[in-house]
């Protein structure tokens, strides 16, 4: 009770926080807000991008990964300027819907995309990407699925420990008008509409590069070097890194690069041991984090690692990655009819978490972890038997 | 299964080994599509073009399109080649069609291209052969594309494999027992699970398909039948069940602090039996000595608070 005096007359002195306090009684650290700031002496003031949120933990700027819960063991969410990296699983199943909830969030927050792959039209990428579900309507369907999926034996109301049956699982339930992290029904399409809304860049590949280059060794692929030309000149030219200081309202620039490595983009790490370009994925990587640092952008790269032969090589891009998530799916393997595993479809292992401007990362506690594709979300859950 | 590979297009990769040969698969599938009406080209680099069509007759000869690289591969006679670029570059020239019909490319085999041309290049342009036909948009005008490349395992190593498996849509592994021969057929379509199968099967001298039911059929899942499932309950120490009358007795348990809204007396003894102890039982009392170093807070803020 002393300590609430002191600080009282420490916020008397700041004119504004004096009738802040008494309005609300709840405390009297009042933070300066904008109406106090008429002068242009203003002090900080927050960047209020859509989409975006600070951290509480190191106040870096998040935008959400399209999977609330997928943002809260990243610590809230995909920091600004890094890169996520999602290593697929074998049949390239559920990685392309991670990406594809990335875009699909970026649209319905008016971010700006950059869709790149080898393998698809990125026009086709877009027309698939899945339906938001908004507000009052989604609650219900949320709820409907959780019940529908709940096994018999779990519905017997716990007794004597009955303090556990309150305990959150780890998936959170759609909060109604969010601006931060939505749900999306895999099950259908995002509207034509928001699609056409949104302002996009799409790299394919085969449309860009012609097919009777030279490579010298120790040198990029040319796929890679027309893909950081190209991301550089959008940064450049739509202003993401400060260069065209106009009026804009500044926004978030949402890059997903699909398959990089892939024997599609001319790389030959899935083919070879020890082949001529060993060090262009590795050195793409690192030209591609300092673009992403000077700028206002987070990226998405999907890459088939089970795929790479050489396995220093993933040590590499591991480290030159921010967010590193691996897919690990139960088809084809023995877990698959493992009784134990029957109600997932595989286990998602976070494999690294950058430590931006901490000594330590904010890892959360639990290492054992199992999505499934219910009809239409993707949950992550915390996998109790193991 | 085995007769409507081709039926969903795309790569479809034939996996086989010293033990069991696939060339004369993929002339049982190519016959096939030829009599389905549709357009046949091979890529004949492996073997001549007499062996090649030896056992076909004149009808089916007829519709097949043969490109020959096996008796001049570096093109030294420099007679004119409908295809100058070598194997690439007839593949690439059938990126560029515009006929509605149905396609099959027939490579023999993939593996002489895989040796002698860069995997990545090969990749991209068996990739952009066999999707021709993925675009929404314009699906009406151009025909369905099957490559079928015959792949001899043992040449190579894991990773340029592994890579066109990556890219196939449907991967035939050779096999078999006793001189029965099957195909381990995985099908994978772009967005959904893949299925395999095991199909038994012989050719018969005219190239036609013969589907048999072998020693063991049906789709084997990955799980390996000698090791039963484990039941971990098994041989524990201590009782996992509870028996009819277990259970019962444990239902009927009345819990500590739980009181139900009735007031029965019951229920009112013993509430008032746990929350306040009652003055003639043999409660244990507890003799606090206060030490000199103890702190005893005289205005305890919690002597206001009236249970």
């Amino acid at each position: 009770m002393a300590a609430v005096a002191t600080c009282g007359s420490v916020a008397a002195s700041t004119g504004s926080a004096v009738a802040t306090a008494s309005k609300s009684n709840v405390t009297s650290f009042q933070r300066r807000g904008p109406r106090a700031s008429v002068t242009n002496d203003s002090g900080p003031r927050l960047v209020s991008i859509a989409g975006t949120r600070p951290s509480v933990r190191n106040g870096q700027l998040l935008v959400s990964t399209g999977l609330p819960a997928l943002d809260q063991l990243l610590g809230g969410g995909l920091a600004v300027g890094t890169v996520l990296l999602i290593e697929e699983d074998k049949y390239n199943i559920y990685s392309p819907l991670l990406f594809k909830y990335f875009l699909a969030e970026g649209i319905v927050n008016g971010h700006t995309l950059l869709v790149a792959s080898a393998k698809e039209d990125p026009a086709n990428i877009l027309q698939e990407l899945p339906a938001p579900l908004l507000d009052d309507k989604c609650k219900k369907e949320f709820d409907e699925d959780v019940y529908n999926h709940k096994t018999p034996e779990s519905n017997i109301k716990m007794k004597i420990a009955w303090r556990y049956q309150l305990l959150p699982k780890m998936e959170i339930g759609p909060v109604s008008s969010s601006r931060f992290g939505h749900y999306y029904d895999a099950s259908k399409r995002m509207p034509q509409e928001l699609i056409e809304a949104s302002n996009w860049h799409g790299f394919f590949l085969p449309e860009k590069i012609s097919s009777t280059l030279k490579v010298e060794p120790c040198s990029l692929t040319p796929g890679y070097t027309k893909l950081l030309q190209f991301i550089q000149n959008i940064i450049y030219e739509e202003g993401f890194d400060g260069s065209n200081p106009q009026k804009k309202q500044r926004n978030i620039l949402r890059i997903g690069i699909q398959n990089l490595g892939s024997p599609l983009w001319g790389d030959d790490i899935c083919c070879a041991e020890n082949g001529g370009n060993s060090h262009s994925l590795t050195k793409f990587l690192y030209v591609l984090r300092g673009l992403l640092r000077t700028s206002l952008s987070a990226c998405i790269i999907t890459m088939p690692t089970h795929l790479i032969q050489n396995k220093a090589i993933i040590a590499r891009v591991t480290t030159l990655s921010d967010v590193v998530v691996g897919l690990e799916s139960f088809i084809g393997s023995e877990r698959e009819t493992n009784p134990l595993y029957k109600d997932y479809h595989g286990l998602i292992h976070i494999r690294q978490i950058p430590r931006l401007n901490n000594l330590i990362c904010d890892e959360s506690d639990v290492k054992d972890l199992a999505f499934k594709l219910k009809r239409k979300l993707f949950t992550i859950e915390v996998d109790f038997i193991s | 299964m085995l007769d409507s590979l081709l039926a969903l297009g795309g790569l479809v990769l034939l996996r086989d080994s010293v033990e069991w040969e696939g060339r004369s698969l993929l002339k049982a599938l190519v016959k096939k599509s030829a009599l389905c009406g549709e357009q046949v080209h091979i890529l004949g680099c492996e073997v001549s073009e007499e062996e090649f069509r030896e056992g076909f007759d004149s009808d089916i000869n007829n519709r097949l399109v043969y490109h020959d690289f096996f008796r001049d591969p570096l093109n030294w006679s420099k007679t004119e080649e409908a295809f100058p670029g070598g194997p690439l570059g007839a593949l690439r020239a059938m990126c560029k069609r515009t006929d509605p019909v149905p396609v099959t490319i027939a490579l023999d085999s993939l593996s002489w291209l895989l040796l002698r041309l860069p995997c990545t290049t090969l990749c991209q342009v068996l990739h952009a052969v066999s999707h021709q036909d993925s675009c929404p948009g314009d699906s009406s005008s151009v025909g369905k594309v099957s490559v079928l490349g015959l792949l001899h395992e043992e040449l190579h190593g894991p990773g340029p494999v592994g890579a066109l498996s990556s890219l196939a849509q449907t991967e035939v592994t050779l096999g078999g027992t006793m001189g029965q021969a099957s195909a381990h057929i995985l099908c994978r379509r772009p967005r959904q699970r893949p299925t395999d199968q095991t199909q038994w099967f012989s050719i018969l001298p005219d190239f036609s398909l013969d589907l048999q039911e072998g020693p063991s059929v049906e789709s084997q899942p990955y799980s390996d039948p000698h090791i039963p499932p484990v039941d971990p309950t098994t041989h524990l120490t201590f009782n996992l069940h509870l028996s009819k009358k277990e259970r019962e007795a444990r239902d009927s348990l009345i819990l500590p602090f739980q009181f139900s809204s009735e007031n029965t007396k019951s229920s009112l003894l013993r509430q008032q039996a746990l929350l306040r102890p009652r003055p003639g039982q043999a409660t244990s009392h507890i003799f606090y000595e206060p030490d000199a170093y103890d702190d005893l807070d005289q205005e305890d803020p919690d002597d206001d608070l009236d249970i």
